[in-house]
């Protein structure tokens, strides 16, 4: 505060009290100025720094106040109020005593009245709640920029950014190389995690690798371990296939394993000589430095093959079946038919055995079958797991809608027991075997017939729609030359052991297994339609039919089935023709003598009795030209025709 | 018959969250890529009261609004807390399939029907226990169960999980309680005290 007090001083006797600090402006640069007047030629001058206005002064001095202290520390007031307090108290002490200072006293009174009203100011801006006033810091001007000093301390915060960014980029630059280094335990334990179950215990990894999740009831539980693997192998190599991650299987699933279905014909008892441990020829060793994955795959296959055959074999020991299943160390083996034998062999090498050099057996396998041992497996996991829903949702979990409405729908007994059967793997895979037997067995033997039979074919047309117990195919019979005009087709289903034959009238028939019943059938069948093709022609030629039959009861008996028999008689009735055809005999025609061949009549001259019939005759066919028994017939119906005919005109 | 008990926990959610729900159950339970198995379910509860025992007994007939042919007739006891020890509710459970006729033949028995309400929702299994999140609604005209005459009772829905098994099957709810703990940020299945719930509405 430099203002002079001068003002203030009342009228009669002015005493003009001037508080004044030592203005002395600080010398802001000194000059050396050229001036010709001077003693040395130039002048000293001293620039001073501009003095600060009153505002500017105000400003300076209220910056250095903070308002935002707490109210403690209001008590200890500025400096200069205090003063002013303790001046006022002097003042106030000497006041009765120094009248001629009373006007003093009145002029630190009212300054004292002001102190108190900027005290107040003061308290009610800076107070707590701040809710009546408030007062914000006045911005001083920034002072005049110093280029070199600003240049340096710019430099030194960037270079101490720099120094950040960079450590940190190195860093970055370090876990990025080792992300690259495949040789990384973590990502590969993520590797193997998104692909089996993992599970840490203690301090080891442990995983599954058994069904057990997917309906899976096998009492091996399946358990692996991954570890780290070590830098070098026990020969001292380094194979840089190799991560460093390793897994341990259990022992029982080390190596690698198959089932082996094998179908083969035995002349009469079982070949039980075929029932012993079998080196698969397919496998070999594996190498214990087996990535992971395909070594895990490898244990769960011999996981799985060891089920399917401890299930085939409980079943085996535990079946009632007529006939005896024979169970041996890792083969099974039963009787699908007589003189058809099926095994089903557990290989399992575990690759540490020594290389033996041991015969080399032709390994037969059926893998249709061992495919569906895998899907019935698959097939009973799926059932064990997968229950309907139950609805109302209340309801018992587990049971078919079929099941739970047994009770209400009175089901009796037998019809519960039928509901409730359920047929064995081992049951089910006999029954696929048979049926894959028989189904063969078929179409040898009519491949077998068509292939010999010339005189009518045969065309076999196999339907696509079958199953793994049934299937069918249609047989079609046809003379060459005729066959728009007229064949002969059945249709054979062929089911788990017996075939069921659809004949073109719809009659039904049931064949056993037996190939010679098919045989015959087939003959039987041709001998039908070459009877039918010769009722065909004589239609077409005129001829006319006096008499047929499908089942002829004279003559000698066919080996199988019927002979069947047509009697034709010629266009002007001259000439009667008969035909026999059997399912051995083959086909025979007969042609009855005629009168006027037999010119020594001697008893009955009379004309009329030419017409009563004599002895029949066989035709030889084989001095006929014709490709086949049809246009041989034809032959021998036109000659007829046009030999009466031409005898007749 | 040998008498049936059901051990279950029962949740909620909030109809937000069910989605969430719903794949965190696909995941964890059985036939994880078979479809979703929703149902729907007409109950009515039915009442007889008996002069000498206070509380009337209560048979409940609940048939499926999906296969209308299964019906089926239930008895629930009272839900008991137990001690800390056990993990679960458990109540005596009788339930068997009946015909469609079983109300009008309670009826005759002298039943009165009490109230009746629709559940919808989905179903879910792992071994042998049963999920279910449902939500119920509850029936303006009575007897008539199409879409526009059924409204929800509120927005959440209810999570339960059971298994009924003979008595005596302690083992069973520390299953029930370790799967209960998988679900546990979504959905806190809990013993809620059923006297609580009847104390409150009296």
């Amino acid at each position: 505060m430099a203002a002079p007090y001068s003002q203030f001083s009342p009228s009669p006797t002015p005493v003009n009290v001037c508080v004044e600090a030592v203005l002395e402006s600080q010398i802001q640069e000194v000059r050396v100025v050229e001036k010709p007047d001077a003693p040395d030629g130039h002048e000293i001058q001293e620039v001073y720094v501009p003095p600060l206005s009153m505002s500017e002064n105000l400003t300076k001095l209220a910056q250095k106040i903070d308002f935002y202290k707490d109210e403690s520390d209001e008590k200890g007031k500025p400096t200069s109020e205090g003063e002013k307090e303790e001046e006022e108290k002097t003042g106030a002490a000497f006041q009765p005593s120094l009248w001629p200072w009373d006007s003093v006293r009145t002029k630190l009174r009212t300054s004292l009245t002001e102190m108190s009203v900027l005290l107040d100011i003061l308290n009610v801006s800076s107070s707590k709640e701040k809710r009546y006033m408030v007062l914000d810091p006045v911005q001083q001007n920034a002072p005049d920029p110093k280029l070199a000093v600003q240049l340096m301390s710019k430099r030194r915060a960037l270079q101490s950014a720099a120094s950040v960014l960079q450590s940190g980029a190195e860093r970055l630059r370090k876990s990025h190389a080792e992300i690259n280094n495949k040789n990384d335990f973590h990502l590969e334990l993520l590797n193997v995690r998104q692909k089996w179950r993992l599970k840490k215990t203690g301090t080891s990894i442990l995983g599954d690798l058994s069904y057990r999740s997917v309906g899976s009831r096998y009492m091996h539980n399946g358990v692996f371990e991954v570890v780290k693997s070590s830098d070098l192998t026990a020969e001292g190599e380094f194979l840089a296939q190799r991560g460093s991650l390793d897994v341990v299987v259990p022992t029982e699933l080390e190596g690698g394993a198959y089932i082996q279905v094998e179908v083969k014909s035995v002349p009469d008892t079982m070949d039980l000589t075929g029932a012993i441990l079998r080196v698969p020829s397919g496998i070999g060793p594996v190498r214990s430095e087996t990535y992971w994955q395909q070594k895990l795959e490898k244990a769960q296959n011999v996981l799985f093959c060891k089920e399917i055959f401890a299930q085939l074999a409980r079943e085996a020991v535990q079946s009632k079946a007529s006939i005896p299943h024979l169970v041996v160390g890792n083969q099974i083996i039963t009787n699908v038919f007589p003189g058809i034998q099926l095994s089903i062999v557990l290989c399992h090498s575990t690759g540490k055995e020594r290389e033996k050099k041991l015969p080399q057996y032709k390994m037969d396998h059926n893998h249709v079958l061992e495919h569906s041992l895998h899907q019935l497996l698959r097939e009973n996991h799926f059932k064990n797991i997968n229950f309907p829903a139950p609805h109302p949702v209340t309801a018992l979990v587990g049971l078919t809608k079929k099941r739970r409405l047994a009770g209400p729908n009175a089901l009796s007994r037998k019809q519960l027991m039928d509901m409730s059967d359920s047929e064995s793997m081992l049951d089910q895979i006999i029954k696929q075997t048979k049926h894959n037997v028989l189904r063969l067995r078929t179409m040898q033997t009519i491949d077998g017939i068509a292939a010999t039979l010339s005189d009518p074919q045969l065309t076999v047309h196999w339907s696509c729609c079958n199953s793994s117990t049934e299937a069918s195919c249609r047989v079609i019979i046809t003379s060459q030359g005729y066959d728009l005009r007229v064949w002969h087709s059945f249709v054979i289903i062929i089911g788990v052991d017996s075939l069921k034959v659809i004949i073109k009238e719809g009659r039904v028939f049931f064949l056993s297994f037996e190939e010679k019943e098919l045989q015959d059938f087939i003959m039987w069948q041709v001998s039908q339609h070459q009877i039918s093709v010769s009722q065909n022609l004589a239609r077409l030629m005129g001829w006319q039919i006096m008499s047929t039959s499908t089942a002829m009861g004279v003559s000698d008996l066919e080996s199988s089935g019927t002979a069947s028999s047509l009697i034709l008689a010629a266009p002007n009735k001259e000439r009667i023709l008969a035909i026999k055809s059997g399912p051995s005999s083959g086909i025979k025609v007969f042609l009855q003598q005629s009168q006027k061949d037999n010119k020594n009549r001697v008893i009955l001259p009379d004309d009329k009795w030419q017409s009563v019939g004599a002895d029949y005759q066989q035709v030889d066919l084989s001095k006929f030209e014709g490709r086949n028994f049809a246009s041989k017939l034809e032959l021998l119906l036109a000659t007829f025709s046009h030999d009466l005919s031409s005898s007749s005109s | 018959a040998p008498l049936t008990t059901e051990f279950f926990l029962q949740g909620s959610v909030m109809e937000n969250s069910l989605e969430t729900l719903v794949n965190r159950l696909k995941g964890l339970c059985d036939n994880a890529d078979y479809q979703q198995e929703s149902f729907q379910d007409h109950e009515m509860v039915f009442h007889i009261k008996n002069t000498s025992v206070p509380t009337p007994l209560v048979f409940r007939v609940r048939h499926s609004l999906v296969q209308t042919e299964c019906w089926s007739l239930r008895y629930l006891g009272h839900a008991e807390v137990g001690d800390k020890n056990r993990p679960t509710l458990v109540r005596s459970y009788i339930d068997c399939p009946t015909s469609e006729n079983v109300a009008q033949f309670i009826g005759e028995l002298g039943f009165r029907m009490d109230h009746e309400f629709v559940v919808k929702g989905f179903y879910f299994h792992k071994g042998r226990m049963k999920i279910t999140v449902s939500k119920f609604y509850k029936m303006n005209q009575p007897g008539n169960t199409t879409n526009d005459t059924i409204e929800t009772v509120c927005p959440s829905y209810l999570v339960e999980l059971s298994v009924v098994t003979s008595s005596g099957q302690e083992a069973v709810g520390d299953d029930m309680k370790n799967f209960a703990e998988q679900l546990k940020p979504l959905v806190t299945l809990e013993k809620t005290d059923h006297r609580k719930i009847q104390l409150a509405q009296t």
